[in-house]
């Protein structure tokens, strides 16, 4: 979107800066690869942010687009949650436990599954939007 | 001017002891920035607390048409920034003249006296090679680091398990000890008497037991003391 | 893209527990992140008035040492990694969607997932209290080599590590999800420029997160397969480098736990002077040079070590002064002329703004490596930073809920209780963190389960402990005003302050999809207060009262 990736940009520049002055002054190799990683990391995300969308580099303020663009949005996601404990209980069984790490990596298929099946549920419920019939269960199929 | 400051509190003794290049004394070095510092804050915090206040007080209670709309002044913004630049330009001249007497200038100096701190978990031990004393505090004894006042001391800041830090309130000074390095700290005690020290880096479970005190004698004194320590191998510490 | 973009609901809302834990509205996310950190506020709040109880007098054993060292590891690491820095991203997950017109939040099932990846964290980490060992006890930057496994042995201190690997992880994901709303989903109308104070503030944290987060998981990462008997940080090398890489997240951090606070006092106080925040340009550019400054000073930790460069940190440390002064001068500019109420939203504002004062410039003070060398490690510094994370960001952090309550839970906080816990807090606060200057130039160290019996000593901490229990009536005033107006409501209305910014333009608490009437029209920082101020010119104006619930002034239909 308009301008979005300007200030993430103008950000690393000053960034940039500050991590210039400290190879001048310091040298210290640690030091720069920490700063060089930071700016690398925000140079990314406004390369992302251009890339998704040429206009994010531009100024001026968003445009309401000519045609309603549709976006299906999950309520709620089960796999979302279940990926997250999956993880935890990884890590935890790393330390504490080492059957949390099968259990954990259980938890993760299964999440992964459930994303799958929700990611089917959002592309169908979106055609079936575009093609003008009413969702399953109508929460909010229409916003202003 | 600080090795006249140092000089000048505690006489004739340190005098003959007195390299020519002139001591630093961190104590002294603290409170010249703190004194140049402090002042500044409080006149901040006064002129801010009574602007908000008065601004409160003056604009209370009138009704939200009557309030004013402008909200932009750049050329005025840039202006106290500039203002603002000259005061930290100021701070750091202060700052990174009285770091480099610290640091660099006392560290140039050569030390009357070397003592090697050795910091392990939660034991001090302060070695005089020059003398071939050894003291110690913590579970082998409670021995005071003694020091003569007036001279140069080298610190030699070693340890042996975790980091530590060397610490007494009284010169203002601190200095991590940190395994697998000597770090030196060039400091000069320009009072006798008894001081605490401590080990200010966290550095386990009894963490809050490991201090130690100073003891600043005159130098002549110091060296009557190291004599004695020297003939009855310690004991008399 | 919000009013543009219709959504379809995918699949169907479940109520009650399940569909509070799971949906992946901004709203709910950031109310439950907020919610599970202030339960971690008053777990760390009952640590502190148990080290303060210890601390009360010279030579008093009321825990061991052991327990005395996981308190101050534990409040320390719950404060940070799971009160002030969620609770900053739980504000800016709740309102930064609001705030630029936007449905939703980008990537929500990721920030879902962020949630449960902190709290995960956060429990992980708080488990170590009922391991043999106790919970972790080196400190909540836990260097090494004392945080190794050699020093520090057990699981406690391991689940500390994993905790905070999992903490940082989550919020660094949130940070991200909120920079992706900022950038992708501004309304039509809100250019850059046009987005309030609080949005700014957070897009400076969220980028600050996503830049420095990721080395403190690298470091505890490292920490971690340390503890499992790699060798990772070897000798003096070893330990300077993992003190670069923690306060390489450990000093942004901080400004992450500041910056949005200081958007929700600075909006507390535009709002309650009834005049737009002075200023916006300049504070723009000094937000984002204060980000970029506040990146480039972590190793004024480390002045003691003899291993970096203090010249150059003493600077950038002391040049925070500009930015910083910037953000005062707009403060009192904001005021001047101003019609105030002094609503307990600005009386929290504005203590956060003064009382925030004395930590900043006691950090221009601790930032002067000649005066470090004696402040740090001392009380001074747990002056310090108590005055800029207490009497600072949780005061930012309370003038935020007096303000917001009324949008999110659509009834007010009662403002005599509020006022009530105003003035505790406001007197506990200065009870509990002022002598602390006075007691570190006088040589306490911090992080001490006991100290000596200095003349003074006794009295100042004696002191300090009555004032964390006045902090402590302070919080459950708080308590007792929440329960009170949720349970006998004050109805609050869409906008009972006359706001200036879009989520006072929609229902209280908003819809699934946060606006449902076309949306004003976005022609400043404050487009509320654009339209009230144009009705008033044009002396066609639909007079609220100040103070009173209502829909929005704004002509509904045909806005120009």
């Amino acid at each position: 979107m308009r301008g979005g990736a300007i200030p993430v940009l103008a950000w690393a520049c000053l960034l940039a800066v500050l991590m210039t002055g400290n190879a001048v002054w310091t040298g210290d190799a640690i030091q720069i690869g920490e700063y060089g990683f930071a700016v690398l990391t925000i140079v990314l995300v406004a390369a992302a942010l251009v890339r998704a969308d040429r206009t994010a580099i531009r100024r001026g303020a968003p445009e309401a687009p000519s045609r309603p663009r549709v976006e299906a949005s999950p309520d709620l996601s089960f796999a979302a949650v279940l990926a997250a404990i999956a993880l935890a209980s990884i890590l935890f069984g790393l330390t504490w436990a080492y059957f949390l790490v099968y259990f954990g990596a259980g938890l993760l298929i299964m999440s992964l599954g459930r994303l799958a099946l929700e990611l089917q549920a959002a592309r169908a419920s979106r055609e079936r939007f575009e093609r003008g019939s009413p969702p399953e269960r109508p929460e909010r199929e229409r916003l202003p | 001017m600080d090795a006249g400051l140092s000089l000048s509190s505690h006489g004739a003794a340190s005098l003959l002891h007195a390299t020519p290049s002139g001591l630093i004394d961190t104590r002294s070095q603290y409170q010249h920035v703190f004194d140049i510092y402090v002042p500044i804050a409080i006149g901040v915090f006064a002129l801010f607390v009574l602007a908000t206040l008065l601004a409160v007080i003056i604009y209370r209670r009138r009704p939200p048409e009557r309030a004013a709309r402008w909200y932009e002044h750049d050329r005025l913004e840039a202006g106290y920034a500039l203002l603002l630049s000259c005061v930290v330009a100021f701070l750091l001249y202060i700052t990174l003249t009285a770091e480099h007497r610290v640091d660099t200038v006392s560290a140039r100096e050569r030390p009357q006296l070397v003592v090697n701190v050795t910091g392990s978990k939660w034991e001090w031990h302060f070695n005089y090679p020059a003398y071939g004393i050894d003291l110690y505090t913590g579970t082998v004894g409670h021995q005071d680091l003694v020091v003569p006042t007036g001279e140069t001391v080298r610190f030699r800041l070693a340890s042996l398990d975790v980091i530590h830090a060397f610490w007494v309130p009284q010169l203002r000074y601190k200095h991590d000890l940190i395994p697998g390095s000597i770090q030196n700290s060039t400091l000069t005690f320009s009072r006798s008497g008894l001081f605490a020290g401590q080990c200010a880096e966290f550095c386990g479970l009894f963490h809050s037991t490991m201090v130690f005190n100073v003891r600043a004698l005159s130098a002549a004194e110091f060296t009557a003391w190291a004599q004695r320590q020297q003939a009855t191998g310690g004991a008399g510490a | 893209m919000s009013a543009t973009a219709p959504s379809v609901s995918t699949v169907s809302r479940a109520s009650g527990l399940f569909g509070a834990a799971a949906s992946t509205d901004h709203k709910r996310i950031g109310l439950n992140m907020g919610l599970a950190s202030l339960l971690f506020f008053l777990g760390a709040g009952v640590m502190a008035l148990l080290m303060r109880t210890q601390l009360a007098q010279p030579h008093v054993r009321f825990v061991s040492d052991q327990t005395y060292n996981e308190l101050f590891t534990m409040h320390g690491s719950t404060m940070i990694f799971l009160f002030v820095t969620p609770m900053a991203m739980a504000l800016a997950t709740y309102l930064v969607p609001l705030q630029i017109g936007a449905s939703s939040i980008s990537a929500p099932r990721l920030a879902l997932s962020a949630f449960w990846i902190w709290l995960s964290g956060g429990i992980i980490m708080q488990l170590g209290w009922l391991t043999e060992e106790g919970a972790g006890r080196s400190g909540w930057f836990a260097y090494v080599p004392l945080s190794n496994s050699a020093n520090t042995p057990g699981v406690g201190q391991d689940l500390w590590t994993v905790g905070v690997i999992l903490a940082a992880g989550g919020l660094t994901i949130i940070g991200g999800c909120v920079l992706a709303t900022i950038a992708r989903r501004r309304a039509p109308g809100m250019s850059m420029m046009r987005m309030p104070v609080f949005t700014w503030t957070g897009l400076v944290s969220v980028l600050m997160v996503v830049g420095s987060f990721p080395v403190v998981i690298l470091a505890m990462s490292l920490l971690y397969a340390e503890r499992l008997g790699a060798r990772v940080f070897i000798g003096y090398s070893g330990a300077i480098d993992y003190q670069d890489l923690f306060w390489f997240f450990g000093h942004p951090v901080v400004y992450v736990m500041f910056f949005p606070f200081l958007g929700a006092a600075a909006e507390a106080i535009a709002v309650n002077a009834h005049k737009r925040w002075f200023g916006y340009a300049a504070f723009v550019a000094s937000m984002l040079a204060f980000a970029a400054l506040s990146m480039s000073v972590w190793s004024h930790h480390m002045f003691t070590t003899g291993g970096v460069t203090n010249q150059y940190f003493a600077t950038t440390s002391t040049a925070l002064a500009v930015p910083a002064g910037i953000e005062y001068f707009d403060m009192v500019a904001t005021l001047i002329g101003g019609a105030i109420l002094l609503r307990t939203s600005m009386l929290f504002a504005l203590g956060f703004f003064l009382q925030f004062l004395i930590g900043g410039l006691s950090g221009i003070f601790v930032a002067s490596p000649v005066l470090d060398y004696h402040a740090e490690d001392s009380y001074i510094v747990v002056g310090h930073f108590h005055y800029t994370l207490f009497a600072g960001s949780v005061f930012g952090f309370f003038a935020g809920v007096y303000h917001w309550f009324p949008k999110v839970t659509g009834a007010r906080l009662r403002e005599g209780l509020g006022k009530l816990h105003f003035v505790l807090l406001l007197v506990g606060t200065n009870m509990t963190f002022l002598p602390m200057f006075f007691l570190g130039n006088d040589g306490m160290p911090r992080r001490i389960a006991e100290y000596p019996n200095h003349p003074g000593w006794g009295t100042l901490n004696l002191l300090e402990t009555v004032g964390a229990g006045v902090i402590a009536l302070g919080v459950l005033a708080f308590l007792v005003n929440v329960v009170v107006s949720l349970r006998n409501r004050e109805v609050a209305g869409e906008d009972p302050w006359l706001g200036h910014t879009l989520e006072w333009a929609t229902s209280s608490p908003p819809p699934r999809h946060n606006f449902e009437r076309p949306l004003p029209p976005i022609t400043s920082y404050a487009p509320l207060l654009d339209l009230r101020e144009r009705a008033q010119r044009d002396a066609s104006a639909v007079r609220v009262p100040a103070g009173r619930g209502g829909r929005g002034p704004w002509p509904q239909e045909g806005a120009p």
